[in-house]
């Protein structure tokens, strides 16, 4: 069981270490990429990487356009980031309140927001999110925007019966006889035992909403065509798939590492917060 | 027996009538509420303004947003969704032309998800204790970061590109032709005789089915595997144990029945997610679907095909989750009782 529990804090580190670096590079963007994303030098187009023949001016190649395909990925993690933060901070928010309102009040409130669950579930989350887009127009807040709307119900839909097994504790029933109000008993005794779940929850939605992101760029009804995104690199380099496998190659790569790491960072910090499961892990 | 199993199913089935009432109205609502004109859309540039007028009259666009829902639900209860701006012709046509074409993609891809699924499950728990438990663990979570049109991306650029192995273009090659009786690809090339057009016909299903059933399977995988550390916990198991039975009966004959159930559950519940993954995988491999005319449909604004594609991915979602759901009522002997 020793070398369980090393093996799960070393997954926890490394996961992290990824995700810091991931948020750093998309904040510091501007002062580390090599060339502006949008620059086209049409004299160099479609290189490959330098580790497969390409120069080192362009460490990882170009596009059609002859454009910097490392800038456009450091750029990438910008639009990628900025997305997934408050897309998912957006979902979590209102998840989370109306989990917290029909889990506390039960009756008419619970049936009604769960019969809403039920009818935003029958969407396929691509189908919905893309209507919504049809809706909304493009754009990077829209993307956020149609995230929040469509994914709601996961954070609703978990932390409800969280909820509710909470409020059916002594220590809630105990708040509420000492005569706190419902917003202070939610807020400080049955918030904190939920946290856990929030947090866990909250990390796979960062790699949930960089998916739908790159998605939506992919299929052009994403950000604008201006501003640099890992999904719409893969559908520019599609043409060229044959000529310049790299090109789509590197986002599909950065994509898979960085959703990677926020589930494994998620999955471990559900182990690390959860006192449940630290006992199912330990005995 | 077989009338409980009516029963069962048909409550469910009337569940979701009042659900996929409210979905049209809300899909509707918002199509009407897009700043896009569907007279002048069905008409051709050079109306005149007075032509457009008329057209919104007789499309009944003038009415209050309710009486013109009640119309759409009349004649979609005859089968008839209205006329496609961009095609044409009846969205009706246009869609039953290419439902077999995805349902078809749907369901091989469902049957390689749960195939996949389960058999990389019992293969995982099967190896617990072992270092492969935890090779296969971190495989799985591996698969799970690559979402089904990365995976596709991916196999076109594997099996396509580098190593070229399968066609990575629409259902068929062009030299085959096979008359169309059913829609399914595969059922017509049986029924027209043509062994060698079925090859073709799977050779270009077998990259975005792998995709697609890829792309789902990781979470069949780890439900199983902890619903089957859970079950195996309980004391029947251990009994079983006690009883001198085989490791692999006590699995299969035992643990296994029990151990399903929340996969299917998770299969019912999920459904919806590979259902729309189908969109993005038709897209990447041209394959002539539900998904493509979707995609069509919302790049151009064709309210019609819009509202009626829209309404087949919400009811087939719908109609498999409370089948799935009445599927695990059924296979679970406590709920039953």
């Amino acid at each position: 069981m020793k070398r369980f529990a090393r093996l799960a804090d070393l997954r926890f580190l490394l996961s992290a270490a990824v995700v810091v670096t991931i948020v750093l590079v998309a904040i510091l963007a501007p002062h580390i990429v090599p060339y502006e994303p949008n620059d086209q030098d049409l004299l160099n187009i479609l290189m490959p990487p330098v580790f497969a023949g390409g120069s080192p001016e362009h460490l990882l190649g170009t596009d059609s356009l002859g454009r910097d395909t490392l800038s456009r990925l450091i750029y990438g993690a910008r639009t990628a980031m900025t997305v997934a933060i408050f897309a998912s901070t957006g979902a979590m928010l209102v998840g989370s309140f109306l989990a917290n309102i029909a889990g506390y009040f039960g009756g008419r409130i619970d049936w009604a927001i769960s019969r809403m669950v039920e009818i935003w579930l029958s969407f396929p989350p691509v189908v919905l999110s893309m209507l919504l887009i049809v809706g909304l127009g493009i754009g990077t807040d829209k993307v956020i925007l149609a995230i929040i709307l469509v994914d709601w119900t996961r954070f609703c839909r978990v932390l409800r019966t969280e909820v509710l097994v909470a409020r059916r504790q002594d220590y809630v029933s105990f708040a509420l006889l000492a005569g706190f109000s419902n917003s202070r008993v939610i807020l400080k005794e049955v918030l904190p035992g939920i946290f856990p779940m929030l947090v866990t929850l909250f990390s796979l939605q960062m790699g949930i909403s960089i998916v739908v992101e790159a998605i939506l760029s992919f299929v052009s009804m994403g950000v604008p065509s201006d501003v640099p995104a890992w999904g719409q690199m893969i559908a520019d380099a599609r043409i060229d798939i044959y000529s310049a496998p790299w090109g789509v190659a590197l986002p599909i790569l950065t994509i898979f590492v960085a959703v990677l790491s926020f589930n494994v960072l998620g999955d471990s910090l559900n182990r690390v917060l959860d006192p449940r499961s630290k006992i199912a892990h330990s005995s | 027996m077989i009338r409980t199993l009516l029963w069962v199913i048909g409550k469910r089935l009337a569940a979701i009538v009042p659900v996929f009432a409210i979905v049209s109205m809300l899909v509707f609502a918002a199509l009407r509420v897009l700043p896009v004109d569907p007279a002048q859309m069905s008409l051709p540039p050079s109306a005149t303004i007075e032509q457009v007028e008329a057209k919104r009259e007789e499309m009944g666009l003038t009415k209050p947003i309710w009486e013109q829902y009640a119309i759409w639900v009349r004649s979609a209860a005859q089968g008839d969704f209205g006329e496609s701006a961009q095609y044409r012709m009846p969205t009706t046509r246009l869609v039953l032309d290419r439902l077999p074409a995805t349902i078809e993609l749907a369901t091989c891809a469902l049957l390689v998800a749960v195939t996949f699924g389960i058999m990389a499950g019992l293969l995982i728990f099967s190896l617990r204790g072992t270092i492969f438990e935890t090779i296969g663990m971190v495989i799985t979570s591996a698969i799970m970061a690559l979402p089904d049109f990365l995976l596709a991306l991916l196999f076109i650029l594997l099996f396509g590109v580098l190593i070229p192995i399968f066609p990575v273009n629409g259902r068929l090659d062009p030299e085959f032709s096979v008359p169309l009786r059913t829609g399914f690809l595969l059922f017509d090339s049986v029924l027209a005789g043509e062994p060698r057009a079925l090859l073709n016909a799977l050779s270009h299903m077998a990259l975005p089915t792998l995709a697609l059933g890829l792309a789902f399977s990781p979470t069949i995988v780890r439900v199983l595997h902890s619903s089957l550390v859970s079950t195996y916990q309980q004391s029947y198991i251990r009994q079983a144990r006690l009883r001198g039975l085989s490791d692999r009966s006590i699995l299969f004959g035992q643990a296994l029945k029990n151990a399903i159930l929340p996969v299917v559950v998770l299969v019912g519940t999920q459904f919806g997610g590979l259902f729309g993954g189908t969109l993005l995988v038709e897209l990447i491999f041209s394959y002539p679907g539900m998904g493509n005319l979707m995609l069509k449909a919302m790049q151009t604004v064709d309210l019609n095909v819009i509202m009626a594609v829209a309404l087949i991915y919400c009811g087939t979602t719908l109609l498999f989750t409370s089948l799935a759901d009445a599927g695990a009522y059924l296979l679970n002997p406590r709920l039953r009782a």
